[in-house]
């Protein structure tokens, strides 16, 4: 009987809730025509120095059987450390499938700890269907304007990194939480008794003002702005409303044209504004990852390919500086 | 101090992925200030696997300022394992004793993140990725990075060199290659290396690629018809009607 292994994602000693999606998607393999008769079983791995609080929390949220990875060097989050425990941990339960999330750690970890388990890995997975040849896996390419689809060339164990946002979380479940067991392994640095890279310290960007996130309507520029000149149409465009904010995609803010605080996305800021227009982004996925929660979503970029398109309510195919000249001059009317 | 920067030729263009050149900025500036402040010599060498076309990003990393170029000619069909691209890798960056492997976060076409961190693994080297700061390493081989995590975070990392470093935007501009140094590179010898004569037998893919498709719309994407102004016009009574503007 091969396992499903789900490795949830805990953060400063929380559980970051991409590790309810991981869950559904476990259940999604497990239940695809080709593995449900070998009946499968999902278990979820909690890494932590002391996992007995968070494994419990786990288990009676979903219902699954936990093991709970205690590992007493895990202060804080490290690729050595992980890939080290993971390996050893893993290796010895040889499941189907390794889940982890799409997130700065999953991809930190997975890929050196699938090489470790010999295992397929595939990164960025935005959905997961089937044929009669078993699993497809899609995940997107080309800046976003495809999908890529693929499947495991072997029966080796496959390793997935899951797009967040991708599968939804299942309704909590009243009935018998799963089963937890501790299971320690140290974390024994190999060469000359040091490990090989040390956590100093987390630090956050203080954003210097909120009003993205407390937004009711957000005008956003993105790399269909040729030059920072042009960012003054983007003030005026954004005039037009009572109160609006200005909003950025990251290369603009990598630019420095505008300030961190005016980044949206995954590594900026997650936005649930009534009205998101969208000047000029082509939409990467941590972009709409950032804006899936507006209401209505509006959209203006020239190129008809563009990936946002696809993720908005209405679309104008325009040259952004000349589309906003235009409207503004209906609106004086 | 020894660093290969790992680069990747994409696009129509046949342009350096965005991300690699932040990663070879970023050698080149790690050398800039090694040198100024430590004086001691730094090599930034370059290596890429790819079509024979590929030798031109090369050139360019020249032009950059790179010391050497190393390049694995392998014409590849649509989709390549980053585990075989990790491997081939692999052996260009065991030729010197390299003290940092510094590569972008991603390419912009395959997108998988995962040829860095693999590399790493093979080479049996610690690895972070998503580097959007870099110190300049202390006397007992330690570098200190800072890699981005989602909503602001930042880790603060010491890592033994030597490592592997995946390099984000937005940590540096990358410079323009300088008219000389291009004229210069026209006298350095790429060092060319056919992907058949270092593994007479292919690595085994892992994935098999079946193709593309259309990713899936998530909201119903009416499209705006007309002339600019009648678009213009349109959006404005949709706004009108909903009460937004």
């Amino acid at each position: 009987m091969k396992q499903i292994l789900v490795i949830a994602e805990i953060f400063a000693g929380q559980i970051r809730p991409i590790t309810w999606e991981l869950v559904t998607a476990a259940r999604k393999i497990k239940n695809s025509p080709g593995l449900k008769q070998l009946s499968p079983t999902i278990q979820i791995i909690v890494p932590a120095d002391n996992p007995a609080l968070l494994s419990e929390k786990i288990a009676k949220q979903t219902g699954i059987d936990v093991i709970g990875l205690q590992i007493p060097e895990l202060k804080n989050y490290t690729s050595e450390i992980y890939i080290y425990c993971l390996e050893q941990l893993i290796k010895k339960i040889d499941p189907s499938h390794v889940l982890a999330a799409h997130t700065s750690q999953g991809q930190d970890f997975a890929p050196g700890l699938a090489l470790g388990l010999n295992a397929v890995a595939i990164s960025g997975v935005n959905g997961i269907r089937s044929d009669e040849n078993g699993l497809i896996y899609s995940r997107p390419v080309f800046n976003n304007t495809r999908n890529q689809m693929l499947r495991p060339a072997s029966n080796r164990p496959v390793t997935l990194t899951l797009m967040p946002g991708t599968f939804k979380p299942d309704e909590r479940k009243d009935g018998e939480p799963g089963r937890v067991d501790i299971r320690k392994i140290p974390f024994a640095p190999a060469v000359c008794g040091k490990e090989h890279i040390q956590h100093c310290r987390t630090v956050k960007k203080i954003f210097e003002d909120q009003t993205l996130e407390e937004a009711k309507v957000i005008i956003a520029a993105g790399r269909g702005i040729k030059e920072k000149e042009e960012l003054k149409s983007i003030l005026k465009f954004a005039q037009c409303f009572p109160t609006a904010a200005v909003g950025a995609s990251r290369p603009l803010v990598d630019m420095n044209w505008l300030g961190y605080q005016h980044q949206i996305g995954i590594t900026g800021a997650t936005v649930a504004p009534k009205l998101y227009i969208a000047c000029g982004i082509s939409g990467s996925s941590q972009h709409l990852a950032g804006i899936k929660d507006a209401e209505f979503v509006v959209s203006i970029n020239k190129n008809p390919q563009a990936p946002i398109f696809r993720h908005s309510d209405v679309c104008i195919i325009a040259d952004i500086i000349e589309f906003i000249g235009t409207f503004l001059k209906k609106q004086e009317i | 101090m020894k660093i290969l920067v790992c680069i990747k030729q994409v696009g129509s263009e046949g342009e350096v992925n965005r991300f690699d050149a932040h990663a070879l900025e970023e050698a080149l500036d790690l050398k800039d200030r090694f040198e100024t402040q430590l004086s001691e010599s730094v090599t930034v060498d370059v290596v890429t696997v790819g079509p024979v076309e590929a030798a031109r990003i090369i050139k360019r990393a020249f032009g950059m300022g790179a010391d050497t170029g190393y390049h694995i000619v392998a014409e590849d069909p649509e989709y390549v394992s980053p585990f075989v691209t990790a491997t081939r890798l692999a052996s260009a960056a065991k030729k010197r004793p390299y003290d940092l492997i510094l590569t972008g976060i991603m390419s912009t076409d395959m997108m998988t993140g995962q040829t860095g961190p693999m590399l790493a693994k093979i080479m049996g080297l610690p690895c972070a990725t998503a580097v959007i700061k870099t110190n300049l390493p202390t006397n007992d081989n330690l570098i200190e990075v800072e890699r981005e995590l989602e909503n602001g975070f930042r880790d603060c990392l010491k890592i033994r060199m030597p490592a592997v470093l995946t390099i984000q935007a937005g940590i540096n501009t990358p410079r323009y290659p300088r008219l000389s140094k291009m004229l210069a590179a026209g006298q350095k010898e790429i060092k060319t290396f056919k992907e058949t004569d270092i593994f007479p037998e292919p690595i085994e893919e892992r994935e098999i690629y079946i193709g593309l498709a259309l990713p899936e719309k998530t909201r119903s994407g009416r499209v705006l018809e007309g002339s600019l102004p009648d678009k213009a016009e349109q959006l404005l009574a949709l706004l009108k009607e909903k009460d937004l503007i």
